[in-house]
Parts: C-alpha cells; structure tokens; sequence
C-alpha cells in the first residue's frame, strides 16, 4: 500500500517493491501487483499499481485556516496520503494561527495547497488515539462501533458520537 | 524465581537480541513489545523501531494495553522513524530481525496471514492482512516469528494461500511455548533448534503438523533470575500474559 501511494504521490504508474517474494497475493492480484525485470540488471522485482486515491482524510492536532497542518505524534504515512490523494480533507483538534508553522516550518507535515478543506473536530480521532490530546483507545465506543458496522449503523452511530450521546 | 510459558518465551525472545541489532515487531504484539523492553532493561544495546514511528522509546514506562499502538512505544523516543521508512530501511539490508506472528505455518515457514479457511474474498477468517510481512519477511536478515499457540491447527502440514515466505538466503526462526524452529540459510525446511525446559520432543511431535525429523535437540537454558526480574520490571501490569489467556 505504501509503494502504491509512492507511485501516486511521484505521478508514475507503478513502483517497485523490496520484498514480497514468495507471497501468493503476487499471483491472486495481478491487477496490482506484477513482476518485471530490472532495466538495468535483468534481476527481477515485484511491483504495485499506483494508487491515487480520491480523497484522503486525515486528522491531525493543529492546522491554520489555510490547511497548514502540524502532526505532533506518530505521522504513519499521512503526508504520503496526502502527497498521493487527489483532495485532501482535514479535521484537526484545534485551528491554530499561522505563525505557529513561521516558528518552525519543518513540523508542518502537510502544507496548505494540498489541502481542500479543514475542519475543525475536537475528538476527532476517537475512539482511537490522538497523541498527545487523548492517549487510550475508549474500548467500550470502539466495541459500539463494531456493533454499528455490522449492522449497518455507522451514519446513526456517528451522529449519536457527535451529539455526545454513545 | 518462578516461571511459566509465557515468561520461557519473553526470555527465548530477549536472547534473539544481539548488541548493535536493529529490531522490529509488529502491530497487536505484547509478546515482543514486553520481551524488547526487558532486553533494554538488560542492559542490551540495539534500537527498538516499530508502527507508533518510535525510535528507543522510554522502555522504563510499563505498558497499560496489550495493543502496540498507543503512546507507550512512543514517548521518550529519540527520533520520528516511520513504517514507511522501516520498510526502506530493512529492504535495503540495515535492519536485522523483525518479530512478527501469523494464523498458521508448514514446514516450509510458508506462513498464512491473509485469512483461513474458504478462498482471500470468502475467507472463513479474516486476517489482520499481512502486506508488511510479505513486504519485511523476504529481505529481513532474521524474521523471527512469535506464536503463543503451539498446536496441530497452527503448524500444519501445508499451508493454502502464504501471504509471505521465508527466502532461502535468509535466517528464519520461531518461537512457540514449547520450542524453537529455525531455517538456516541456504536451506528450505525448519528444523527443531531447541526444546524448553518444561516439555519433550515427544509434546512437540504431537503438536505439530508437520515431521519433525530431529530425534536430540538442546533444552534451552531456563530463564535466569536476572531475566526474571527484567521481564518483572517492564511489566507490572502483566501485559506479556495478555496472549496466553
């Protein structure tokens, strides 16, 4: 997935991947995944589609109004998502101001002209973990929202989490 | 001191580590997590990466959750080191062991992640996935596989669908409640490495799905009080039981 979005984000049609030798998901999903030889040294190299996705969703800690945004825990591959997605959400504990990105630009993961739109969703990341805001996993909505998946009541479990009523 | 299965594999685990190794494990992995931390609390020096983007988190501070992905593997860390860069890193030969686990094995080390039963889009059981394993196994100097479980369903004789499988110029090794596995390099199978203290070839055959050709194998020392007591430390909250329950 993530040499996928590498492709995406680079705007090239496939990449090549170290590893994935002796896995079956090569030859179960050749619509994704082939195998070619080196231009440059015959060896032979496992490769994935590119994958631009439509738009990617990201919560983050703090963004300014102009979609600026600071990742201040674990990033995963946020800023590749949005490097790679087409258009970019973002939801955020707090909108700071801009000269909070002027005192460090390097914290800045994702700048603003990638961004489409920010939202501003305290919470927004539960009932999962935003570091540092919210450090535990709240495993009794986490259970409810596995209850809703299955049954098909993911818009009614949303709005009830909105509404602080879970 | 006293010990039991779940400790004998923390220990197996903490002894895979060497100075100067640079080590991985995986999402849902309290085994590893509370074995890594105990082997800094050794004294042994290597770098612990892993999902949460830490780099040498602060091994001292005992996990509260089983999960691998909270805050815990990552305060106190001395750098930002994300999966994409592990990725990177250990396909370019600089990482040394990755501790991963899986549903089933065979002989082989062909390992299923993806799902069991049924075909990949009417699985019986739905995997955790598996793309990273079949991404790290390869080109990982020495994929270490962990599993709490050692019985006939899990080590079977064949495996249907191998989300990854070991390469035949790497080291490849597991670690159950009851022993040890390895494929050298340059070979195809697993052979018994060791046995633990508590249990017999004989337990081993009868738990596992495939032949076991070895007929004397070394029972591996058991765990020291020092050890003990490391595993004690790290762990108050007894996250290393989580798998065994």
């Amino acid at each position: 997935m993530i040499h996928a979005l590498r492709a995406g984000a680079y705007g090239i049609p496939f990449m090549p991947v170290g590893g994935m030798w002796g896995s079956d998901l090569v030859a179960l999903r050749p619509e994704f995944y082939s195998v070619m030889k080196s231009p440059f040294d015959g060896s032979e190299v496992v490769c994935v589609k590119a994958l631009a996705p439509d738009y990617a969703i990201i919560h983050v800690q703090e963004a300014d109004i102009y979609g600026n945004c600071r990742i201040l825990g674990p990033s995963y591959q946020d800023a590749l998502l949005a490097r790679a997605a087409k258009k970019t959400i973002i939801t955020t504990e707090r909108i700071v101001g801009t000269y909070r990105m002027q005192e460090e630009p390097k914290l800045t993961a994702i700048p603003h002209f990638l961004v489409e739109a920010v939202v501003e969703l305290p919470g927004g990341a539960k009932p999962g973990i935003c570091y540092p805001d919210y450090l535990t996993v709240d495993w009794a909505d986490h259970k409810a929202y596995q209850k809703a998946v299955k049954a098909g009541e993911v818009p009614l479990f949303a709005d009830k989490m909105l509404e602080g009523r879970l | 001191m006293e010990y039991g299965k779940p400790e004998m594999m923390a220990v197996a685990i903490i002894r895979e580590i060497k100075p100067g190794n640079v080590v991985f494990h995986g999402l849902a992995s309290s085994t590893p997590m509370v074995a890594m931390k105990a082997a800094k609390a050794l004294g042994i020096e290597y770098t612990y990466v892993t999902l949460s983007d830490g780099v040498d988190h602060d091994w001292s501070k005992p996990a509260y959750l089983a999960s691998t992905l909270t805050e815990n593997t990552y305060t106190g860390s001395v750098a930002s080191f994300g999966l994409d860069e592990i990725f990177d890193l250990y396909a370019s030969g600089k990482g040394d062991i990755a501790f991963l686990s899986c549903l089933q094995m065979d002989k082989s080390g062909r390992i299923a992640m993806s799902y069991l039963g049924g075909d990949y889009d009417h699985p019986k059981l739905r995997g955790p996935g598996g793309a990273g394993s079949a991404t790290l196994t390869p080109v990982t100097p020495r994929t270490t596989i962990w599993k709490t479980i050692h019985d006939k369903k899990t080590f079977v004789e064949h495996v249907d669908f191998a989300t990854t499988a070991p390469a035949v110029d790497k080291e490849f090794t597991v670690i159950t409640p009851l022993c040890i596995f390895r494929k050298p390099v340059g070979e195809k199978y697993l052979k018994l490495d060791c046995i633990f203290p508590y249990t017999t070839i004989e337990e081993v055959k009868e738990n596992t799905g495939w032949i076991i050709d070895e007929t004397e194998v070394p029972v591996m020392a058991p765990p020291t009080d020092e050890e003990l007591a490391a595993i004690k430390k790290v762990d108050p909250n007894n996250i290393l039981g989580f798998e065994f329950k």
